[in-house]
């Protein structure tokens, strides 16, 4: 029999199998590595983080049951345990596995508000997540994160304060409130790097960066610090707002840093009074572009009072995903994770330097 | 997507530098020859260095050299710091890739330039 199986499908099966001392799903926790599919044939890696005891057999097992079951005759599982982070070894973050920028290029398009929520959402899959403000002249993370906490300083490093289980870094932590930062480039650079380098993030599946509008100097620092796991590209559906967004991604092409994919926000409106739907700057144009330009399209988020009446609040809407919005942020962040998965799988081994 | 290194050996014998890259292709460069593409912006303004003495002086700059270290910038570049205290050159992979003096690429590039 030759399967038809994309690697997406084999990602979609393997959310079924879950780590019994987790309770989460393995695509969630970022097990799956080196995903190969050929005819009739799949093979990936298995990553457990801890000694998984008898429970390693049976998430093989299931792992390999999931894929069986597309109609794979030959399914390879491999497995390693506590493999070391894809990180070279000079790395600022070694402990963090993957490194997703969330961007757009235009301003305005709630880029932070998707990335907050992203970060909620994969916390609550049942990730290790962090959250990094890298829009340095209008920090607006711990007002979304609810921010009542302070970093503080232990053995020389900064401890990130924690929101939600999810640790956050800000510029806006080291201001007075309506104080503004006046830099030039390298100034900024600096605080990326420290950011990166001195802030005490420990281990984590996840590390989201919250970045500013347009493709200048935090973009390119970001991009030459670490090596990115990825790029999120945020855009509204209106033609102008997609136009400068392919500007973000011809940068991150630029850099070698894989797109994973593109989430339409302010999607639709609803009205509240009579159900009407309003597409206030046009609907789909981002799925469109995404097809266009062959990036999986992760999902769509609606224009609604209550995303920014809770945004403003410091309670993210995909804290309680009963509702259609916490709902909608929980299915980007699925997407997301497939495309981390497949995208782990094309970027070949680390590059030795000896 | 362009191809990648999958290693880099800096000192790959007889003053070269070694690049595998991930469709199999295989870089050498002459040092000298790294140097003098080096693609940053001090060295993009730099008058040619001579290539014969003048009256038989040493000319300044054609000490031996050599790569001291090499990181890697993001996913995308190397920067190297060489023996001469230069290293604010970043050399990204698709620049590398294009520089390859091997006969093929050579002549591909020639073929290219040819038809421009």
């Amino acid at each position: 029999m030759s399967s038809q199986v994309s690697p997406q499908d084999v990602v979609n099966a393997l959310r079924v199998v879950k780590d019994p001392n987790v309770g989460r799903d393995i695509v969630t926790l970022g097990y799956v590595k080196e995903l190969e599919v050929g005819d009739s044939r799949v093979s990936f890696a298995l990553q457990l983080t801890a000694p998984a005891g008898p429970a390693r057999d049976q998430l093989v097992a299931q792992a390999r049951a999931a894929v069986s079951a597309l109609g794979v005759a030959n399914v390879q599982v491999q497995v390693v345990e506590q493999a070391p982070a894809r990180t070279a070894g000079h790395s600022l973050i070694p402990q963090v596995r993957h490194t997703i920028a969330i961007a757009s290029g235009k301003g305005g398009v709630g880029k932070s508000t998707v990335a907050a929520n992203l970060a909620v959402a994969l916390n609550r899959a049942g990730a290790k997540v962090g959250l990094m403000d890298t829009d340095v002249y209008g920090p607006s993370v711990p007002v979304l994160m609810g921010g009542t906490g302070v970093p503080s300083v232990v053995e020389g490093r900064i401890e990130p304060p924690e929101e939600y289980g999810i640790k956050i870094m800000s510029m806006a932590f080291f201001l007075p409130k309506d104080e503004a930062v006046i830099w030039r480039g390298p100034m900024l650079h600096k605080t990326i790097q420290q950011f990166l380098g001195d802030v005490r993030w420990g281990e984590l599946d996840y590390l989201l960066m919250d970045m500013p509008p347009g493709t200048g100097d935090i973009q390119l620092s970001l991009s030459q610090s670490i090596p990115l796991t990825g790029a999120v590209i945020v855009s509204t559906p209106q033609d102008l707002a997609l136009s400068v967004a392919s500007k973000a991604i011809a940068m991150f092409q630029k850099l070698n840093v894989p797109i994973l994919g593109v989430v339409e926000n302010m999607s639709y409106h609803v009205c509240r009074q009579c159900g009407h739907r309003e597409e206030i700057f046009g609907h789909g144009g981002a799925r469109e572009a995404a097809k266009k330009l062959n990036y999986a399209f992760l999902g769509e988020i609606p224009l609604d009072m209550s995303i920014r009446e809770q945004s403003d609040s410091g309670k993210p809407v995909a804290l309680d995903d009963s509702t259609i919005y916490g709902k909608a942020f929980q299915e980007v962040a699925e997407a997301l994770v497939s495309q981390i998965v497949v995208a782990d799988s094309k970027t070949g081994d680390e590059i030795s330097i000896e | 997507m362009p191809p990648t290194p999958t290693k880099i050996k800096l000192a790959a014998g007889n003053n070269t530098l070694a690049i595998h890259w991930s469709d199999g292709h295989e870089s050498v460069y002459p040092y000298r020859y790294l140097r003098g593409k080096c693609p940053c912006a001090t060295c993009g303004e730099e008058a040619p260095v001579p290539e014969q003495a003048i009256g038989g002086l040493p000319i300044l700059g054609q000490k031996p050299l050599h790569p001291e270290r090499a990181d890697l910038v993001g996913r995308y570049a190397l920067q190297i710091y060489w023996s001469d205290g230069h290293s604010s050159g970043i050399y990204a992979f698709t620049h590398l890739r294009a520089l390859c003096p091997c006969p093929e690429c050579t002549a591909l590039r020639e073929v290219a330039e040819a038809s421009d």
